[in-house]
């Protein structure tokens, strides 16, 4: 049970993040066009490296930690996939792009590896996805599009672990569950709870949430049998396709944007509440067990600075408010707790990440970036009850 | 040259209909009406007796929503605010910590629709607030993000 490890990266809202395989380095975007490699020097983040070649913001990174690849995709509706080389002229190991066209006319929201790294997802707002692969022959990355039936922009991609089925979730209110089986890529997959036989762009299944909303994040459990999606009517929606059962949880608090699996029966999802969340359960339910951000603990350690003066009643803080009250017109606290949050991050959560994954392959620790610029990473086991529903929320 | 003028957007074969993003009620329309008219007989019976949770279940239940049903819709507005106008304020607590989930999300509906109609502030706007208030202590915020994404407005 650990505190969360806190880093303040940056002034500007982080829009994604995503870690290399051993952890020492994290691709992040600024709200900007250029991606920022930040390496750990001892106990800090330092900015190793700036890769600019997207001419607008961009939205999703993904870093695929077997072949230390990083894909990109852009609001300029561009995807590129980066990859160190040694530069000609140095001999230095430098990231160079390859330009992906992904042939759709609006802007890229999300993009993935698959999990044997062969191909990537991109969400778009062109209503489609596109499942780019690698061409040897022309050495080319080539794009085919899922497009029917989605109806709205997609907002977020999860990959089976088959390497073939993929989720997403999109702005018409509901999540699918896609066949991006590619020919040449792909070897047949055996037949899951899903399907068989899968061409691509089947629908495997399509799921939305009672009081509708858009879906948010998606994501399949480690072993691909159960779905979760986070929409935006303040509700988690877990999928036993072989039930078929679909468990809804509505949540007191403002929506979750992105959500990972921990391990089969757990799963953290984390957005415009500012903290963490962990949901637990199986096929015979599910329920909300707790909040990775200890708001008790926090504001312990956030006391103002108790003003260590000489003992007597003139010095005793009480006195103190009242005469800040008085002559100030600072009612309670001192000013700068009145802004803050009771939680670690201070806004939106916009990406949540497994980031240590123990013997088991359970996933103990996740990362989260958030759009106060903290980049925090915590430990899932350490679960503390929610505090009243008014508890952290200040009007 | 008129083609300055056309909407464009109307020979769009793929825009997205509202009809495809919400289902309407499944129930006639006219069956919707009848419905909602005899829950109104139900209620004022139940409020009679003074029991304003059964009556509030009663009203919550079954809800019209969607496109169709308008008189319907109005008619159940008239009734929940009818049930909100005769609790008292220290009851208003325990009769919301009654309520089914389900119960609280359209509670929270009605609320906003009656906020959202023009000149009923000075008739109704501090018994709406305060139920708004006390409702929102027990469902969150959550229910009031739900009222604002679910399509089967009521």
């Amino acid at each position: 049970m650990s505190a969360p490890e806190v880093y303040s990266i940056a002034k500007t809202p982080v829009t994604c993040h995503a870690f290399n395989a051993d952890r020492s380095q994290v691709a992040i975007s600024l709200n900007d066009n250029n991606v920022q490699v930040y390496s750990k020097q001892g106990k800090e983040w330092i900015l190793s490296e700036t890769l600019s070649e997207h001419d607008k913001l961009i939205t999703s990174i993904d870093w695929a930690p077997n072949s230390n690849r990083i894909v990109t995709a852009s609001q300029d509706r561009n995807a590129y996939v980066w990859s160190l080389s040694p530069d000609p002229l140095t001999g230095k190991l430098v990231w160079k792009p390859t330009l992906v066209l992904l042939r759709i006319n609006r802007a890229a929201t999300f993009v993935r590896w698959s999990p044997n790294e062969d191909k990537f997802a991109v969400a778009s707002g062109a209503r489609a996805i596109a499942i780019c692969s690698f061409d040897p022959e022309n050495n080319w990355w080539v794009a085919r599009q899922l497009k029917k039936p989605i109806r709205s922009t997609v907002l977020s991609v999860d990959w089976h672990p088959n390497n073939v089925l993929l989720a997403a979730g999109s702005a018409d209110m509901k999540a699918r569950v896609f066949s991006a089986y590619i020919k040449d890529v792909d070897k047949r997959p055996s037949p899951t709870i899903w399907g068989e036989k899968l061409p691509f762009n089947t629908i495997c299944g399509e799921y939305s949430s009672p009081a509708g909303g858009w879906v948010h994040a998606v994501g399949f459990s480690p072993s691909g049998d159960v779905l979760a999606f986070a929409s935006h009517d303040s509700s988690i929606s877990i999928v036993y396709p072989g039930g078929p059962m679909v468990y809804n949880i509505r949540i007191s608090s403002l929506p979750y944007v992105t959500l990972t699996w921990t391990s089969e029966d757990a799963l953290v999802a984390a957005g415009h509440d500012c903290q963490p969340v962990v949901f637990s359960g199986s096929e015979q339910g599910w329920a909300l067990v707790g909040t990775l951000d200890d708001t008790t603990a926090s504001t312990a350690s956030k006391a103002p600075g108790a003003r260590t003066g000489t003992v007597g009643r003139l010095n005793s803080a009480a006195f103190n408010t009242f005469r800040n009250a008085d002559t100030r017109g600072h009612t309670g606290g001192d000013a700068a707790s009145d802004t803050e949050l009771l939680t670690v991050h201070q806004n939106t959560i916009t990406s949540v990440r497994p980031y240590v994954y123990n013997s088991e392959g359970v996933v103990s620790m996740v990362s989260t970036t958030g759009v106060d610029g903290k980049l925090v990473i915590w430990d899932v086991n350490a679960v503390s009850a929610l505090t009243g529903k008014m508890g952290g929320l200040r009007v | 040259m008129s083609f300055r003028k056309i909407d464009i957007d109307a020979y769009d074969e793929d825009v997205l209909l509202e009809a495809e993003l919400c289902e309407p009620d499944p129930r006639d329309p006219a069956q919707v009406l009848s419905d909602a008219k005899q829950k109104q007989a139900a209620v004022r019976s139940t409020l009679a007796k003074g029991d304003i949770p059964g009556a509030l279940g009663i009203a919550l239940d079954s809800t019209p929503y969607g496109p169709n049903v308008e008189e319907a819709k109005n008619l159940t507005l008239q009734t929940v605010v009818s049930i909100l106008n005769s609790t008292k304020s220290s009851e208003i607590n325990n009769v919301v910590k009654a309520l089914s989930q389900d119960a609280q999300d359209t509670l929270m509906k009605y609320l906003y629709k009656g906020m959202g109609m023009p000149g009923w502030g000075d008739v109704s706007g501090s018994v709406l607030l305060g139920w708004h208030e006390k409702l929102t202590e027990v469902a969150g915020t959550g229910c009031i993000v739900r009222v604002m994404t679910d399509r089967r407005t009521v």
